[in-house]
């Protein structure tokens, strides 16, 4: 039964890009891209309970880091790429994360924040690499000898990421380190009394939280095709926050529930900006008061 | 830079610092009675910057139009709390956090919705023209806003020292347990704490529309009343006051030391600065935790 379910749902996503206009192919790249934030984003707040406003930041240093490295050098096939993008948003998370470390979560918050702003600035700045404010057009990225040149090629692309990155959350829940995490979040001094040790731990959940949201970074590099400064404000880092509370905290499949909602609803209300914020604020409140757990819960209960 | 010029520079700033202590004593306000934080309070001061805005082109007297504003303030504060606060008082900090979260995002577009998603002049109480002191120019506005803060201030002191309430407040924030024991009534305490927080934070809101014009996106004060709280050490009201006048000061005097890029991180840069080196703020208390 679980085998079939597993076998449908893989098959319809394969098949989408052959039946669906062109335009529902790169809506799909983008629930892709953003599910990968949003399972980044669950391993630090729905598994550690801490909350992050600067994933827009982690998001943009991935993009820029694709960008210009496909800039400089277009021969780089696209795994590469995006495992750089990673890497260096993870170094980057890293940095951020220890001197975190010894702050709890209000805290954590704030330094967030400042952090995203303070990437929206840089990336203004340093404008002989990241153009500032007039934008950077992003090349094709290269497989090989192919080009990914069309939706449908970028689709593949997205899909496979973001089914590689699913399948290592879903496992990692079930490791040491998984275990740890959900450990600390059931209480952080109870964790630490039984040997875990916590702010290790919180490193680790920062550091791969902001390697996914690397990726997905580069990705959304590839799929959008133009950067700039402005699309990585502190609203994005919201949303992604909306996402990970609608699907449900610490939920593989909430968090990518939660970003097909979220993108979706994103894209249908482009023309109606300003009830955007209204309709978003007014799920993350209802969702605290009468569905703690999110869209994982609802389905968790029906079961 | 001369010593007259630099005056001027550090007055403004005191001035700006102002309104961020008053932001900060609000959010800390808040924090102290209920131990979490109001992520809408910047959206609730702007509220309260429109109403008067509002309440003056209906005909009402400046001064009146203030008062009205501040006072819409804490009626929304009240209605907030008992509507959907307390409805998850059960929950967690951290979902009350979340909470206050939406509200942000949703007072701001009900706001951009009522009223407009334009900025708008708003009427100053105080004059822009620098007048001379000797050697040295000032603006009213600044002087203003200072001496506003600082009666502000002097009230609260007065509030939480010699009132039964204020002190309510104090016992509730040192061990809300205790406090429910001897009888204070902690529920009401809360309620209080959020209407007093969105009073002094709709003060903050009049006075810093002038300086800024009237926009939805003038909630976004908040960041730097929590960079100031943060400064002073969370939880702390004399850290809220230093905090603020710092900040304030640091971010008038950064562009005459540094390059235009970084201007507009000064404050995220101080934040970030001071959460390395000293996470509980010049004034803050380790916080003991029983399991």
């Amino acid at each position: 039964m679980r085998a079939a379910a597993w076998a449908v749902g893989v098959l319809a996503a394969l098949g989408w890009p052959l039946v669906a206009p062109r335009y529902f192919v790169f809506l799909a790249t983008l629930v892709a891209v953003n599910a990968v934030v949003a399972i980044g984003l669950n391993l630090l707040s729905g598994y550690t309970n801490q909350l992050s406003f600067g994933h827009a930041g982690f998001l943009a240093i991935g993009a820029y880091t694709a960008a210009i490295l496909t800039l400089h050098a277009p021969a780089l096939p696209v795994p590469l790429t995006l495992l750089a993008a990673g890497l260096l948003t993870a170094l980057v998370g890293l940095a951020l994360g220890i001197p975190c470390l010894r702050l709890d979560g209000l805290y954590l918050a704030m330094a967030t924040l400042a952090f995203g702003f303070v990437v929206v600035e840089a990336i203004t700045n340093l404008d002989p690499l990241t153009h500032g404010n007039d934008g950077l057009r992003v090349p094709l990225a290269r497989l090989g000898p192919w080009l990914l040149d069309t939706d449908r090629a970028r689709y593949y692309l997205a899909f496979a990421v973001a089914a590689a990155m699913i399948l290592a959350a879903l496992n990692l829940a079930a490791t040491r380190t998984g275990r740890a995490f959900l450990a600390i979040r059931g209480s952080e001094i109870a964790a630490q009394a039984s040997g875990i040790n916590a702010a290790a731990f919180k490193t680790v959940a920062f550091v791969l939280s902001a390697f996914y949201t690397g990726v997905a970074g580069g990705l959304f590099a590839f799929v959008v095709g133009f950067l700039s400064p402005d699309a990585f404000d502190v609203f994005l880092s919201v949303d992604f926050l909306v996402m990970i509370i609608l699907g449900g905290l610490g939920s593989v499949w909430g968090s990518v529930a939660g970003a097909a909602v979220v993108t979706v609803l994103n894209d249908a209300l482009a023309g109606f900006q300003t009830y955007r914020p209204l309709i978003f604020g007014a799920i993350m409140i209802a969702c605290m008061l009468f569905a703690p757990g999110g869209l994982a819960a609802m389905t968790r209960r029906q079961s | 830079m001369s010593g007259p010029a630099l005056i001027h520079v550090v007055v403004s700033g005191l001035a700006t610092g102002c309104i961020y202590a008053l932001v900060a004593l609000s959010l800390v306000i808040v924090y102290n009675a209920t131990r979490t934080v109001n992520f809408s309070q910047g959206e609730m001061l702007m509220v309260s910057a429109f109403t008067a805005w509002s309440a003056q082109h209906a005909g009402l007297p400046l001064p009146l139009a203030l008062v009205a504003g501040v006072a819409a303030g804490g009626l929304l504060a009240l209605l907030i709390e008992r509507a959907i606060i307390r409805r998850a008082v059960a929950a967690t900090h951290w979902d009350v956090l979340i909470i206050t979260l939406g509200l942000s995002l949703v007072l701001r577009a009900a706001a951009g919705l009522v009223w407009t998603n334009e900025e708008l002049p708003f009427p100053a109480l105080f004059s822009n023209r620098p007048i001379a002191v000797g050697p040295v120019r000032l603006a009213p506005v600044s002087l203003g806003v200072i001496a506003a803060s600082l009666i502000l201030m002097a009230a609260l002191v007065a509030l939480f020292r010699a009132t039964r309430f204020g002190r309510a407040m104090r016992a509730v924030a040192q061990n809300q347990t205790a406090a429910r024991l001897m009888g204070i009534g902690v529920e009401r305490v809360y309620s209080a704490a959020w209407v007093l927080a969105a009073l002094v934070g709709g003060i903050a809101g009049v006075l810093i529309a002038p300086l800024t014009f009237l926009s939805t996106k003038m909630g976004l004060v908040a960041i730097n009343g929590f960079t100031a709280a943060v400064l002073g050490g969370f939880g702390s009201l004399p850290g809220a006051v230093v905090g603020g006048m710092l900040l304030g000061v640091i971010e008038n005097l950064a562009p005459l030391y540094l390059p235009t890029g970084i201007r507009y991180s000064v404050p995220f840069l101080v934040m970030i600065a001071i959460l390395v080196a000293r996470p509980r703020g010049l004034f803050g208390r380790v916080e003991r935790r029983k399991v």
